[in-house]
Parts: structure tokens; sequence; C-alpha cells
């Protein structure tokens, strides 16, 4: 049996682990909040651009725009979100599933530096990657959704995929796969921004006079990159409450691991103790019979 | 009639009140929007907006993307929206002299990312310009 010092000891770290597990998880549960909030106050911004692609929708030749031609898909472009720092249970691990089960060729951009070890050590061809800090700014994820779009353009990769953890509530989280260029009409586009928005309605498209400036198509194009832009942002900020819940979850456990663990350690410490009192009675009473 | 202007970023909704009438930086110059302006769809530029409500004058800046007029509702959909007052002068130009020292160093950087800072450029300097006049 180990002497009631060492198991002191062991208490004594355990104690510590789980007051910090349980700070962490205070810390994320906090985060976790506001990364949902922070994908509220992105509703307006989608509503409005769906009620501007509506109304474009019936007076421009669409497959014309870049965004919307088919090609043939010979390389894919895969966006993958994960997270810069760990401790959040299996959040980058199920991710990392979903991409080793890609075969076809594709060139990937990392959001987190997690992703961008896990490609660079699994020898797969990352274009570019970015961190992922917690105040993700729209301005810092539109340089990546800009840089994906521009190798699209180009013709480095042929299509634009995302891959990210979905967030369906506080305990699970879904990796999941998105393509996102080339789109497949607006229509499309327009119903998932209604989706994000969280309309009641499905916005229609708009008949009704409306004049452009300068042109319907101009403006169609300068609109599309910002939604193809706000998407990124979007799935960015759900990856962001996915990492805090996965966090929350993860520490969670640890800290009820770590309460146990000071149980058994706490019972194992006080038969030690009885046992060293109860050899010790012993011992003098033994010494007193024999005088 | 008032209007109703709405200014919306992708991280909030700026702003949300009734009008009396607007001025947008369009990219092909000002439009004013007066109650019982025809649906307009439109590209805009990073420049001032001048909101007057009840013969007061408040300045806006925003930067590029777009401004939809609907009825009796103005709303903008913008990438930042900064009110007048809130703008730090001291931060703007500390912001702009990066961005201008990059500039110059960016010869060899990509032609996006070169894009990218010229529009912020663009952007601090439309605020400072707004600021200053102010004074």
């Amino acid at each position: 049996m180990a002497s009631t010092r060492d198991i002191r000891r062991r208490i004594k770290s355990v104690k510590n682990t789980r007051q910090i597990t349980k700070a962490m998880e205070l810390v994320a549960a906090s985060k976790m909040k506001k990364a949902q909030q922070a994908a509220l106050a992105g509703r307006p911004y989608a509503e409005l651009m769906a009620k501007m692609l509506a109304s474009l929708a019936n007076r421009v030749e669409e497959a014309q725009h870049p965004f919307l031609a088919r090609r043939e898909v010979r390389t894919r472009g895969i966006i993958l979100i994960t997270t810069d720092k760990g401790l959040c249970g299996p959040l980058n691990a199920n991710l990392f599933k979903l991409v080793s089960d890609i075969r076809t060729p594709a060139k990937y951009a990392a959001i987190g530096r997690k992703g961008a070890q896990f490609l660079a050590r699994t020898k797969r061809d990352l274009l570019a990657d970015f961190p992922a800090n917690d105040r993700a700014a729209f301005a810092d994820i539109r340089v990546v959704a800009e840089f994906m779009v521009k190798q699209y353009l180009d013709g480095v990769v042929d299509t634009v995929e995302l891959i990210w953890p979905r967030f369906r509530n506080t305990l699970v989280q879904v990796p999941s796969a998105l393509p996102l260029l080339p789109l497949q009409s607006l229509r499309h586009a327009i119903d998932d921004l209604d989706s994000h928005s969280g309309a009641a309605a499905m916005t229609q498209a708009d008949d009704r006079e409306i004049l452009f400036e300068p042109t319907a198509a101009v403006v169609l194009e300068a609109l599309l990159p910002l939604y193809i832009n706000r998407e990124v942002y979007e799935h960015v900020l759900e990856a962001k409450a996915s990492e805090h819940s996965a966090r929350m979850v993860a520490m969670k456990t640890a800290k009820d691991n770590a309460t146990k663990l000071l149980g058994d350690l706490t019972l194992e410490y006080n038969k030690a103790r009885q046992a060293g009192i109860t050899q010790e009675i012993l011992e003098i009473a033994a010494a007193q019979f024999a005088a | 009639m008032p209007l109703t202007l709405e200014i919306v970023t992708p991280e909030a909704k700026v702003y949300s009140d009734t009008i009396d009438t607007v001025v947008i930086p369009t990219v092909e110059g000002e439009v004013g929007i007066l109650p019982g302006h025809i649906p307009l769809l439109t590209q805009i530029q990073e420049g001032e907006l001048r909101v007057t409500k009840g013969g007061q004058t408040q300045w806006l800046v925003v930067s590029g993307g777009f401004a939809q007029v609907e009825g009796d509702k103005v709303r903008v959909l913008a990438e930042h929206a900064i009110d007048e007052e809130k703008i730090d002068e001291k931060a703007v130009e500390d912001a702009l002299k990066r961005a201008e020292q990059l500039l110059q160093d960016a010869s060899t950087t990509d032609p996006a990312q070169f894009e990218h800072l010229q529009e912020l450029v663009r952007f601090a300097g439309v605020q400072l310009d707004v600021k200053r006049r102010r004074r």
C-alpha cells in the first residue's frame, strides 16, 4: 500500500487539475455564448443579401458568371476549418477522418493551426494556412475566402468546398462538407441565405421595376464574391461555437473524472491513515505487554 | 412618410432608424434618397453617408457594398460602417500609416492583397476627411 504521504501528494495534484479544468470549462462556456451571439448578429446581413440576390435573380443571364459556370472537376479545392488550440475532445480528429476519406486529387487551405499541421503531416497539398483566433473578424476571414476564390478563377482548383464542424447542439458537433463553388444557381444561394437568416418565408424573386446602378450584371458580379465571403465567415463562426462547446464538454468530463478520482484517493488515504494508527496502537500495546 | 434606414455589416446591424433623407456614395456618384424614390439597387463605394433627421445631419462612413431602396426602406449592405463621432482619429491615422507602409513594401505580394490594402487606405482616408471636416 502506498504511503500516506504519496497519496496526499497525488490528491493535491488531482485537485489542481480539477481546478484548472473547471476554470477552462467556465471560460469555454462564456466563449461559446459569445460565438453563438456573433452567429446571430450576422442574420440581418444574410437576410438583406437574400433580398438583393432575389431582385437580381430573374434579370441576368446566370450562366455567364464564372461562379455559376460548370466545368470538369480535376482538382477539388477544400477549405478546412479547425481550431488553433487542442483540448477540445474529438472535434479535430473527426474532421481529419473526413479529410482522410477524400481520395480524389484536392488542394487545401486551412483555417486553424491544427488543420494546417494535420495537412502538412499527411503530406497533402496545402495552398495556404490561416490562424483561427477567437475574435474571428470578417476582415480576416474574407482574406481566406478571396484567396480560395482566386485559386478557383485561376483554374488551380475546380471547386471550392468547406469542411467544418457543424454545430448541432452543445453535445453534438458533426464534421460536414459543403460545396461552395461552382454555385448551383442563384435560387439555391437565396434559399441558403434564407435558412441562415431564419426567415419564416422564402424570399421570392422580385419582378417589380427596379433601377440598377450601374447595371444588374455588374451588381451581381460584385455581389456574388460577397456571398462567398459571407458563407465562409458564417461557417467559421459556427466552427467557433462548435469548438467552444466541444471544449466545454471535454473539460466537464475531465473535471468529473478528477472529482471521482479524488473520492477514490481520499478513501484510500483514510484507509492508509487508519491502518497506520492501528499499527501504532498494536506496537504500543505489544511493547507494554512485553514490559 | 419617413424613410427607414438600415445599415448592416457581417458582424452586426449597425444602424436602424427612421430618417428624413439620406445621401449615399454610389459608384456613379452621390445619390440622394427622399421618400418615394423608385426601387433601386446600387453598388456603393467607400465614402460618407449623410443622414438628415429632423433638420440634423449625421455623418457615417461606409466601405464598399450595396444599397437597396424599396418602398420607404433604405438598406445598406457594407463591410464596415462607422459613425463619424466614433471615429478614433489617432487609431485611423496609425492604421493608415501601417497600410501605406505595407503598400510601399508590397511590390512582391499578390495583387489581391494589394487591392485589399488599397481599399483599407481609401477607407481610412475617407474617415479622416470626414472627421477633420466636422471640426
